[in-house]
């Protein structure tokens, strides 16, 4: 590799350049500022006692429940529907890589000059964008899904795809051969990273606290985790007809 | 919130009567004199229960008013929906959305400056109040297989409860809810069994204990101070089933139990967990904690009962701000404790009939007793087998919630038990147990509209029809 095939030396607009650094960390601080008072919001409500003698571990349920995201067993839901259960994890692959492309491609732009690695982000989040066009459809087409969603869900939905569809152009990171794919994911991202905690996204927020003191009650109470030798809460194998 | 939308189920339009609290008025009940017991009074009702939502959020609920990602996920958890699966206004979503929407337009953020965007809404008037006091008292008995199902930890159940509670202080309740909070806040026990009838109840159980047994040295003990346990029970044991009661003093005979009732404070159930009223809640649960002090007792023994068991074990301390000083454990507990210490022999042939164990929601899913039961039925019973799914996946025995005592509901109750019914006719049993007087009724009621060739049990009655006598504490 000559010296000017070399990502940092490779031209690129201010424009871009300003994109990529300075209104990416001034959205995260921002992010970052709003999140903040969200969990002041949060903890200004009350959180009960519990003055019971307890029957299990309030730790051990927390710590299970925060887990249950990585057991499909654990919860009747994800346990009949396996093809949603991949969906899941493929979605949120793509959204983790998606993320991580931001901070790779000014901050180390070298590792998307192996090849392998960025053809390996161009599958994880093309494949995240299939299985949000398959979200897409199912919450047009399903009666449930139609009637329960906002116009926040399908835009939170419709974003999440074309920035999916941005990143997947944008990791090669070449703007010597045209800077539109960099610039519409770095201003997507920067676009997400202001609205996310004003929408249905800031779910991963609230998400690890929803789970804690589910957990964290039923863990009191001897409920969660499932009983050792019990794969989940699912009835054991002797127990099915 | 919608206005007036028409519901699939026809459940949502069901009015508010409110002549029952008319006539408690008129009556000059001390609970309703008190402000205890809320009757309904036309007036800023959706003003009233906006001050008390803003007060009465907690985190845990706020979580959960935040956390839904509108997965759908929930859906099939739901009896309600599997029973009627195109009708999205069964899902536990969609319930659970009517109270987040209100939560979201006058308490989040993004639904204070555009409601429309996340689907905010607000009340308008005590119709639209009405319409939510069918959806969490009419749809959802609040059994909480879809907290379990929820990849978010979204707790629908604890929500459901919430808002019952907020339509409670604002007398918009059922007319059955209503009937019951009365007669616990009048009379301390939900069937206003009055203490005559509750000491003559005892006294003929003992009796018929005596004559089974050949023996004068049974007692059924009321208020006898330094026993061991005090049992509390449920007040349809006094009403309707008081074998339960013969069937408990004889197997404490057997094993030499030192025990007692009390004269005050014997109703372990509580409407206040149905209604949402913590108040109440407290109040009952308060009763069975200080006749335990009063009588120096060493433990709390609550018989067969789901919501009783919940709520005196757990949610009782917490209602009442009472730290707990004594062990509080189920019966079946107990049952479980004799046959391991051998205080009592039985023979599992004296069930010879084939047997399924029916979990209570609130015993399994928002308590911790789920092979308790199992352990004490495989060595009373020689036909044991299990209904799929069981444990915390079993599905509710559709009485739950206080559903029993709303009849107004009953034909949409009776319309989802078929998820229930399919479930028992599967099992091919000829008795269902369950640990729960609650479900007791709503399975019967489930067997009897769905022609099951089946009848209800409970735990005590199988373990004292097993129960061998020539051993050394026998009659």
């Amino acid at each position: 590799m000559t010296d000017s095939d070399k990502p940092e030396s490779r031209p690129m607009s201010d424009f871009l350049r300003i994109l990529e650094n300075e209104v990416q960390i001034a959205a995260l601080a921002f992010l970052a500022a709003v999140y903040a008072l969200r969990l002041v919001w949060l903890f200004r409500f009350r959180n009960r006692k519990d003055r019971t003698f307890p029957a299990g571990r309030g730790s051990a349920g927390a710590g299970y429940s925060l887990m249950s995201v990585a057991l499909p067993g654990a919860m009747e839901s994800t346990r009949r529907r396996p093809g949603f259960y991949a969906q899941f994890i493929i979605f949120h692959l793509g959204v983790a890589a998606a993320i991580a492309g931001t901070f790779i491609i000014p901050y180390a732009p070298g590792v998307f000059e192996v090849r392998p690695v960025m053809r390996l982000f161009q599958a994880v989040i093309g494949a995240a964008f299939f299985v949000g066009v398959l979200r897409l459809v199912r919450r047009m087409t399903n009666s449930v899904l139609r009637e329960v969603s906002s116009p926040d869900d399908y835009f939170s939905l419709v974003l999440l795809l074309v920035w999916f569809a941005a990143a997947a152009l944008a990791v090669p990171n070449r703007p010597d051969r045209g800077e539109w794919p960099l610039i519409l994911y770095f201003g997507l991202t920067a676009f997400f990273l202001v609205y996310v905690p004003f929408s249905k996204i800031c779910h991963y927020l609230y998400y690890p606290f929803s789970r804690f003191y589910l957990g964290r009650s039923l863990g009191h109470r001897g409920a969660m985790p499932p009983l050792p030798g019990r794969r989940g809460a699912a009835p054991a194998a002797e127990d099915r007809p | 919130m919608k206005r007036r939308k028409k519901s699939p189920s026809g459940v949502v339009d069901a009015p508010l009567d409110p002549r029952t609290q008319d006539r408690a008025k008129e009556d000059g009940l001390a609970s309703v004199k008190d402000g205890r017991l809320r009757t309904y009074e036309p007036g800023d009702n959706v003003r009233r229960f906006l001050d008390l939502l803003g007060s009465r959020v907690s985190r845990s609920l706020a979580v959960s008013l935040t956390a839904c990602v509108h997965c759908g996920l929930c859906a099939e958890s739901c009896h309600y929906f599997l029973a009627r699966p195109d009708d999205p206004t069964m899902t536990p979503v969609w319930k659970a959305d009517q109270i987040r929407k209100i939560f979201k337009r006058h308490l989040d953020w993004t639904g204070r400056v555009a409601p429309w965007w996340v689907k905010a809404g607000s009340l308008r008037d005590d119709e639209d109040l009405n319409r939510l006091k069918n959806i969490v008292f009419g749809t959802c008995s609040a059994c909480r297989r879809c907290t379990y199902n929820c990849p978010m930890g979204v707790d629908t159940g604890l929500l459901v409860r919430f808002a019952r509670g907020l339509l409670t202080e604002l007398g918009i309740v059922p007319e059955g809810v209503f009937n019951v909070s009365r007669d616990q806040w009048e009379t301390g026990n939900q069937m206003a069994v009055t203490e005559a009838d509750y000491l003559e109840t005892l006294e003929w159980m003992r009796d018929e204990v005596r004559t089974e047994l050949g023996t004068d040295k049974v007692e059924i003990p009321v208020d006898r101070e330094g026993a061991d346990i005090l049992y509390t029970i449920n007040p349809r044991e006094i009403k309707f089933d008081p074998r339960s009661i013969a069937h408990a003093a004889r197997i404490f005979h057997i094993a030499g139990e030192s025990w007692t009732l009390p004269k005050w404070g014997w109703d372990q159930t509580n409407f206040g967990l149905f209604s949402g009223d913590d108040r109440l809640g407290a109040f009952v649960a308060r009763n069975v904690y200080e006749a335990a002090e009063r009588l120096r007792v060493k433990k709390i023994v609550i018989s067969e009962c789901g919501h009783g068991y919940r709520s005196t074990r757990w949610e009782g301390y917490t209602w009442a701000g009472y730290d707990q000083k004594l062990p509080t454990e189920s019966v079946v507990v107990t049952l479980k404790r004799y046959l391991a210490e051998g205080r009592i022999s039985v023979d599992p042939a004296r069930n010879a009939e084939s047997v399924t164990f029916h979990d209570s929601c609130n015993i399994a899913r928002s308590g911790d007793l789920v092979e308790e039961p199992r352990e004490v039925l495989r060595r009373v019973c020689a036909d044991f087998r299990e209904m799929v799914p069981n444990r915390r996946e079993n599905y509710c025995c559709t009485g739950g919630g206080g559903l029993l005592s709303m009849a107004e509901y009953r034909p949409l109750r009776l319309e989802v038990a078929k998820i229930k019914a399919d479930q028992l006719r599967a099992t091919g049993a000829k008795l269902v147990c369950t640990m729960c007087h609650n479900c007791v009724d709503g399975l019967a009621d489930v067997i009897k509209h769905y022609k099951l060739p089946m009848r209800v049990v409970q735990v005590l009655e199988l373990v004292s029809n097993a129960l061998v006598l020539a051993g050394p504490r026998g009659a």
